[in-house]
Order: structure tokens, then sequence, then C-alpha cells
């Protein structure tokens, strides 16, 4: 009974999130000035995490937790890099 | 203790969805770069990590990845965001309605080509 309800909760909250997820991508291909499509690429990242965790809620496989780790790791660098790259203009 | 558990969930997803969708909705709606800083540092520290902690109850195969990706989302997602910002106040880009500015005088004093003492 409670795992009808738990599943439809996490595909609705799937649903949810790849509709916010398009929202992002929208805004980066059309942002204002060059560090708001850096915070919709952030953005872009955390939802796709989001996308993976339900993923793995709603199967109940732990393989996607690895990818989830992963992408948050290299995410992190990414939005870091990129900051001071815009910041410096220049990587090292 | 499966109702219980699946009851835990269910209030945990939704109160995440509901954190990913207002900070969506801030970074659409906001004014300037750094509110909308401000709204997206909402969907990682809330959002996701409350949707890991519905799986740390709902799935009990991997809780120990579970909370190593719970400690590095609450550590990096801070850091990423106070990079970006940096980087747009050292970009040039104004805030709006700014009160005090304390970041002016760090700043000025990078940018001074004269050596310090």
């Amino acid at each position: 009974m409670i795992e009808t309800w738990v599943e439809w909760t996490l595909i609705f909250s799937l649903a949810v999130h790849i509709v916010l997820t398009g929202v992002c991508v929208w805004r980066v291909w059309r942002g204002q000035n060059v560090i708001d499509r850096l915070i919709g690429a952030d953005l872009v990242g955390t939802l796709a995490l989001a996308v993976l965790v339900l993923i793995a809620l709603i199967e109940r496989t732990s393989i996607y937790f690895d990818v989830a780790l992963g992408l948050a790791a290299l995410g992190f660098m990414a939005s870091i890099v990129l900051a001071k790259y815009l910041a410096d203009q220049r990587v090292l | 203790m499966e109702t219980f558990f699946g009851l835990i969930v269910i209030l945990a997803v939704l109160i995440g969805t509901a954190f990913s969708v207002i900070g969506v909705i801030g970074f659409i709606r906001l004014p300037d770069v750094y509110t909308r800083l401000h709204a997206t540092g909402k969907v990682s520290v809330f959002g996701v990590v409350l949707l890991l902690l519905a799986g740390l109850f709902w799935t009990p195969v991997s809780p120990g990845k579970d909370i190593v990706l719970i400690g590095l989302l609450l550590l990096a997602a801070p850091v990423a965001s106070h990079a970006i910002a940096s980087a747009a106040y050292r970009l040039g880009i104004p805030p709006q309605q700014l009160m005090r500015n304390d970041l002016a005088e760090v700043v000025e004093k990078e940018n001074d080509p004269t050596p310090q003492g």
C-alpha cells in the first residue's frame, strides 16, 4: 500500500525535476550575462544529480549513486574553475 | 515500520521538490545576479539533500554512499556559490540596492600595483 504511494510520489518528483532542468537549460540559452549562464549551468548539474537520485530510489539500485557521486565532484570542480577563469581570464 | 519509513520518504521527497521549485522560480524571477545565486543555493543544500535523506530510509543497499554524497554536497555547494559570487563582483556586475560594501576596498587593494609594506 505505502509502496505504491511512495512510488507515485517519486515519479511525480522526477517529472517536476525534469521540467525544472528544461527551464534552466532555457535560461542558460537566453541568459542576461555570462555569470547568469554560469549559475544556470551549475543549477542544471544539481538538478541532474536530483534526477539520478530519484531514478536510484525508483529502481532501488545503488549504481546510480556512483554516477551521482562522480557528477557531484566533477560539477563542483567545473563551477570553481569556470568562475576563476571568468574572474581572472586564465585558469591557473 | 515500513509504513512509517514510507511516510518519512513521502514527506522528505515532497519538501525537497518544493525547495527545488522555489529555487528555480527565484532563479527566474529575482532582479540581479547575487539574489539569483542566493536562490539557487537552496536547490542543492535543501532539495537534493532532502532527497538523499529519503534515500537513506528507502534503499538500505548503500547508506555509506548516501552519507558521503550528503557531506560532499553540504561542503561543495556553498563553496561553489561563493566562487561564482566573487567572480561576478570582480567582473564588475553591480549589485542592486546596495546598503554597504566591505568587498570594495579589498578588491581595490588587490588591484593596486604598488607593493604593500
